[in-house]
């Protein structure tokens, strides 16, 4: 593997993203492909960050550093990916819902799902109901995935699981939740298919949703 | 550790009544007063009366022994000095951490000591206390008040690349917010003490490392300075929250206590949002085993973690407290502690919890809990309950 590719996948790890965004920019002048940037450095680079978090080595002030490097690095090399070479064809819809602004757990499980080549699309903080609901009926996501923070706003997470329901929309797409109040009690109880009690375990759960290894 | 630190180890054993025939049980519920009691949250978060009464019958209602109404103490100082939150009608307001009022390292310089008596809702904060009669104020710990700032992932950047600005960041907290706060609860409330929470500084947001390198430095600076006009100030810094049971490492528990001794400047240990419901409490036992050997015995305040308070079952929170007595009431000072009751948490679920801390509890401590029965009472509801209260009166 060419030095950029390992200082790339360095940089990308130890959560350096100005470093990453210099090397992501130096590699394309090089006239490497975008795609080998992903597939060599990028996505092995936040892979190993989450292996790291799993061996209690990284806390989350490394993850999510290096889910900012990989964030940054992904800006540049995205829109350079031609149609085929899209990461992956199963898409995830992700949002914190309704009174919720906290973001952080959000930014982790984008980035490790981003590394493990799922389609994320990210709806943001604050999402109405209706949001959640239209997202599922106009861009069909395989996985809808709901974070909160407060005990107050998971509540929130019921709402979109009945408007689903209602909506006839449920059979077609898979649940997952997240965030501190929440428990695998809760989202069996709401109904919902999974829970996620970290980032790792959100990609685990995904992937065991959608039978990919 | 000095006078001033086992001055301080003894302030939160003051709070529970002499003589009491159990041992003690007290909550963080906040948000679940709010819902139990069915008053509104733009209400409840603004009306210091509504907030102190609601909060005091609701743990009246369950019986709770420790009541220390406590709000949404990370949000006031940042909302005062123009940060964004975020307003509902049905919950606790919470920091816009997409927008925060650092936005660069110059944005500092901009930030002004807020006007306590006036600014935000910090009137609503000094209120709280002085109804509360109690000699304890509030605060948000620096760390967090940083995070609320600057936001988190920019902060730790901050700490990586740009330390001084942290440093002058975390200076400005202590000196231009947090002191002058101080001031101001002592003047209004009459406080001796000062209580800081700092949830964002626990591990696993924080390694160990980063905790004693950027935390118990400033929470001991800060102590040090309120001391000089009369506040003793401690900060919950320290807590272990690892979720996954298979990461549970002693080293670092025994990390985060160190931490907690050194910022909160007494002998108490908090077994707080981390799932201590599952993890082994021998380590617990070995830490203080070696600090009862230096003389120095610790208090315990055992948090149940709130996603099992919710879920339940009874059998299930039941069993935990059990479990919490047996192993560490015998030789410590202990305190059942509620950790963030959530909001829709069934009410048998506290009643059960409390009728399991004073039925094993119940002093002196029987030798085998196992043999005990805890009979959880029917009860009526809140609203029942404070119907037959008014007739009595």
């Amino acid at each position: 593997m060419p030095d950029i590719l390992q200082d790339l996948k360095k940089a990308v790890l130890e959560g350096d993203d100005e470093q990453a965004l210099k090397l992501v920019r130096s590699a394309l002048q090089q006239g490497i492909q975008p795609i080998t940037l992903v597939n060599q450095a990028i996505m092995p680079g936040i892979q190993e960050a989450g292996i790291l978090w799993k061996k209690n080595t990284y806390f989350q002030s490394d993850v999510i550093m290096s889910a900012e490097a990989f964030r940054m690095a992904m800006e540049v090399v995205e829109p350079l990916l031609t149609a085929g070479e899209v990461v992956s064809s199963k898409k995830i819809a992700i949002g914190t819902v309704a009174g919720d602004m906290h973001n952080l757990g959000k930014i982790i499980v984008i980035a490790m799902l981003r590394g493990a080549g799922f389609n994320v699309i990210d709806l943001g903080e604050d999402v109405p109901v209706d949001t959640f609901i239209n997202t599922v009926k106009i861009q069909k996501p395989d996985i809808l995935g709901l974070g909160c923070y407060m005990t107050t706003t998971m509540l929130e997470m019921k709402e979109v699981l009945k408007n689903l329901n209602d909506s006839g929309l449920r059979g077609q797409v898979k649940v997952i939740i997240g965030g501190v109040p929440t428990s695998q009690e809760f989202a069996d109880e709401i109904g919902a298919d999974g829970w996620g009690k970290d980032a790792l375990d959100a990609v685990y759960k995904v992937k065991t949703l959608l039978g990919v290894s | 550790m000095t006078d001033r630190k086992a001055q301080a180890g003894s302030l939160l054993s003051s709070e529970i009544s002499p003589g009491l025939p159990w041992i003690p049980v007290s909550a963080q519920m906040h948000d679940h007063a709010m819902v139990v009691a069915g008053v509104p949250a733009r209400k409840y978060y603004w009306d210091a009366k509504t907030f102190v009464q609601t909060y005091r019958e609701v743990a009246t209602y369950y019986g709770m022994d420790i009541i220390a109404p406590a709000s949404d103490v990370y949000n006031f100082e940042i909302e005062a000095m123009g940060g964004k939150l975020v307003y509902s009608d049905n919950a606790m307001p919470t920091i816009d951490y997409r927008d925060p009022l650092i936005k660069k390292p110059e944005d500092l310089k901009k930030l002004k000591t807020p006007d306590f008596y006036k600014d935000g809702r910090l009137p609503f904060a000094l209120d709280c206390i002085k109804l509360q009669k109690s000699k304890t104020g509030r605060f948000c710990g620096i760390f967090s008040m940083a995070v609320g700032l600057r936001s988190y992932p920019l902060l730790i950047r901050d700490m990586r690349r740009r330390p001084e600005f942290v440093d002058s960041l975390f200076n400005f907290i202590i000196d231009d917010v947090l002191l002058p706060f101080f001031k101001a609860q002592k003047d209004y409330c009459g406080i001796t003490t000062a209580y800081g929470a700092d949830a964002w500084a626990c591990v696993p947001n924080l390694s160990v490392k980063e905790m004693k390198d950027w935390v118990v430095p400033y929470n001991q600076k800060l102590a040090r300075k309120a001391e000089e006009f009369g506040v003793t100030a401690w900060t919950g810094s320290g807590d272990y929250c690892e979720e996954d049971l298979d990461k549970f490492d002693k080293d670092a528990v025994y990390g985060c206590f160190d931490i907690q001794l050194a910022s909160r400047g007494g002998n108490e240990l908090t077994l707080g949002m981390g799932n201590w419901h599952i993890y082994p409490l021998e380590p617990v036992r070995e830490y203080t085993d070696k600090l009862r050997q230096q003389g120095i015995n610790i208090f315990i305040r055992a948090g149940v973690n709130a996603r099992v308070v919710r879920d339940g079952p009874v059998e299930k929170i039941i069993a935990i407290i059990k479990r919490y007595i047996s192993t560490l009431a015998r030789d410590h000072e202990l305190t059942i502690w509620l950790a963030n009751i959530p909001a829709d948490t069934p009410a048998e679920h506290v009643h059960a919890a409390v009728a399991a801390a004073h039925t094993f509890g119940h002093k002196p401590l029987v030798k085998d809990l196992n043999k005990v029965k805890v009979e959880v009472p029917r009860r009526e509801t809140f609203q029942e309950w404070k119907m037959k209260s008014r007739v009595v009166k």
